[in-house]
């Protein structure tokens, strides 16, 4: 059974943990135009972009023999949730044999949740199982923390650029040859290590630029759909957080009794713009911008998906964000008509507006000082 | 010799070329309409540049602005290379130090960006739509029999209101034919769709924005009285179109060069006035070195290799890093990744 999922951020990830428990694992291919295209060529006009990508990149990936997606489902009233039957159904009607397993939260229905778990689990007894997880976990943790460095500290890479983004690349493929929780450590010093061997400093705190990243997870998680907006943003002088790595959306969806804390904070941050759950992660996406603002970043941009209609009820609350927070705000809204130049026209000059907006603090400062 | 700072908007219908001196006042300035060759119209700007300024000026620094601003560039060894909002605000500020809100309105995008005290806050621009920019009217004028020249002016002859639809181009075409039929003039016609080009960019852009004065609107298509009155009738308010409004991008990314130049002490790049009779010519290839399948674009002038962008890892720019490390130049090796 040759099994592949879905290509959002950290895929090493996902292909670590099936690679682990013994299956032969078929690494879907980094989305690009042809994908898109596909994609959108078997889609529903109005289905939200990371439906179109996604079916796009099964379509690829059964080139290659794929006959078993992992995918996750979902709850609550975002479509998400009914993409992966309607994928399914989409790809039996082109004529293709393939089986699914969609994953929905266990309280969903226990047994079904159970069979599922035994087919990944294969012949692993508990304990490997738990091993195998408790790597992968790990592995995902750090790699995030690393990530986390690069989108800092590239906002000053200057002449070393290339380099960094070699060792970067290196970096992951090191990853890729972790097989147990104690390479984690091991790789994660060596990484750190590596990005050190560059000696990039921080700009003085004055100076710093901080820029974070919200909205909905794909967009804002996979770098080949959003225009590769962190680095973009990285060589305007920015440093770049997101809102969402992959760890977070684990202890949020997979293990809520780590990151139930994070969310109900979150919540409380969106109360007074978005009080409930509308699906996808809207309220998240508010609680988040306030969350930005109150860890002193300068600036937020929001990626929505066209056609996603969370994202788009946190659009509106935008400009009173704004407003509320003092805080500059952009959002970009994202499909297969974004066009390269008009984002990098944008970026450019949100990045100036943040700089002369700082300028300006920074003299009125020392005039009143 | 006197030092002069030359600005270049490489805009989707115009270019334009101006050039200010050390007081920052404009020296000379080209408004002309892009054909499809911009390398060769740059190269016929420069050109009556030279001519008109003599070879007496020395050149301080070059800025390159507008959406084919990345290969104009390279060929002519541009200082500062910016995006066209930041460079209207600078020149806006300039001119119009209490200006509250610019409304920028060119061949194919429109922009609205928002000033306080003196400092540009908040942009929007079009994104999903150009119902209402420069070509719009280009074509409309063209349908109707008038010159884009006479049409703003045609607009304040208008004895009475008539709706048009203005939502989308292609429905606002059609709209305007039925009109037509109930008997409006051709000058009704054209304030009704003045009006609702307006409409247009208030629902797109403006949107809940709170405005405040000074208005100042800019680009080519503030050549147009009829939009001009038009505005200032949804707003209520005087709004003020610059001497050189036409030329503003270009006008502001010289001045955003100049401030560059004298701050960093830096000596230009600029490839010289002599770069008219060289030869410029891109190719791409993709690279296969790894997954990303980066289209790496090289620039050449003549023979000589004189860029090489659109590599994520930087594996074929780095080959060239040249001399002058700039920051437009870099953004692009950095960010085209396909």
């Amino acid at each position: 059974m040759r099994v592949s999922f879905p290509y959002m951020g950290a895929t090493i990830i996902y292909g670590k943990l099936l690679e682990l428990l013994g299956h032969e694992v078929i690494m879907p291919p980094r989305p690009t135009r042809k994908t898109i295209e596909l994609g959108v060529k078997y889609s529903p006009e109005f289905a939200c972009f990371p439906f179109k990508v996604l079916l796009g990149t099964y379509l690829e990936c059964l080139d290659k023999g794929v006959d078993l997606f992992v995918t996750t489902g979902g709850q609550g009233p975002c479509r998400a949730g009914f993409y992966g039957e309607l994928h399914k159904k989409i790809l039996e009607n082109l004529g293709y044999e393939v089986d699914f397993i969609i994953f929905d939260p266990p309280w969903r229905g226990f047994e079904k949740f159970y069979k599922q778990i035994l087919t990944l689990k294969k012949d692993n007894s508990w304990p490997e199982v738990l091993r195998v997880i408790h790597t992968v976990y790990q592995m995902c943790k750090s790699l995030d923390k690393i990530e986390k460095t690069i989108t800092t500290i590239r906002a000053y890479a200057g002449q070393e650029w290339a380099g960094l983004n070699k060792s970067w690349q290196d970096i992951l493929r090191a990853y890729s040859r972790i097989e147990t929780a104690r390479d984690v450590a091991r790789v994660e010093k060596e990484a750190l290590e590596e990005i050190k061997k560059y000696n990039l400093q921080l700009a003085p705190v004055e100076k710093r630029i901080r820029i974070g990243i919200v909205g909905e997870i794909y967009v804002v998680m996979e770098a080949s759909i959003n225009g590769n907006i962190e680095e973009i943003l990285n060589s305007f002088g920015a440093e770049v957080e997101r809102s969402l790595y992959l760890s977070t959306y684990i202890d949020e969806t997979i293990f809520p009794w780590i990151g139930r804390k994070e969310k109900e904070k979150l919540c409380q941050k969106a109360r007074g713009y978005i009080n409930l759950n509308i699906g996808g992660h809207a309220r998240l996406s508010v609680g988040q911008i306030v969350d930005f603002k109150d860890r002193g970043f300068d600036g937020v941009i929001h990626l929505k998906p066209f056609a996603c209609l969370p994202e788009l009820i946190s659009e509106s609350m935008l400009e009173k964000l704004s407003a509320d927070l003092d805080l500059p705000i952009l959002s970009l809204s994202i499909d297969e008509q974004t066009a390269e130049a008009n984002l990098l026209t944008r970026l450019d000059a949100f990045v100036d507006f943040i700089k002369y907006r700082k300028a300006n603090c920074e003299e009125r400062m020392s005039l009143s000082g | 010799m006197d030092k002069v700072y030359i600005g270049v908007d490489i805009g989707s219908v115009s270019i334009n070329i101006v050039a200010i001196n050390k007081d920052s006042d404009l020296v000379f300035r080209l408004y002309k309409r892009n054909t499809g060759q911009p390398v060769d119209l740059v190269k016929e700007g420069f050109q009556e540049l030279k001519e008109e300024l003599g070879d007496r000026r020395e050149i301080g620094g070059i800025g390159v602005t507008g959406s084919g601003r990345q290969l104009t560039a390279y060929v002519l060894g541009a200082d500062l290379v910016k995006n066209e909002i930041t460079a209207h605000a600078a020149a806006t500020t300039f001119y119009y130090p209490d200006v509250g809100t610019i409304f920028e309105i060119g061949g194919q995008d429109s922009k609205l960006i928002i000033i306080k005290n003196g400092i540009p806050v908040d942009f929007a621009m079009n994104t999903v739509c150009a119902a209402g920019t420069g070509s719009f009217l280009d074509h409309q004028a063209i349908r109707l029999g008038v010159k884009i020249e006479e049409f703003g002016r045609l607009a304040l002859q208008a004895k009475r209101d008539v709706r048009i639809a203005g939502r989308c181009t292609v429905f606002a075409e059609s709209d305007m034919i039925s009109k037509q039929q109930y008997g409006y003039t051709k000058a009704e016609i054209i304030k009704g769709l003045s009006r609702a080009l307006v409409r247009n960019y208030m629902n797109n852009l403006v949107r809940g924005k709170q405005l405040e004065g000074q208005f100042i609107f800019q680009g080519g298509v503030a050549a147009n009285v009829g939009i001009k009155a038009a505005f200032e009738e949804e707003l209520q308010e005087e709004v003020i179109v610059p001497e050189h409004y036409d030329v503003m991008g270009a006008i502001g990314i010289a001045l955003l060069a100049k401030e560059e130049m004298e701050r960093s002490g830096r000596k230009s790049a600029f490839r010289g006035l002599d770069f008219t009779q060289d030869d410029f010519f891109t190719d791409s290839f993709n690279c296969t070195g790894c997954a990303n399948e980066c289209e790496v674009i090289r620039v050449m002038a003549g023979e000589e290799l004189i860029a090489i962008t659109g590599d994520r890892c930087g594996k074929w720019s780095a080959s060239i890093i040249d001399k002058k490390t700039r920051e437009g130049r870099n953004y692009t090796r950095r960010t085209a990744n396909k």
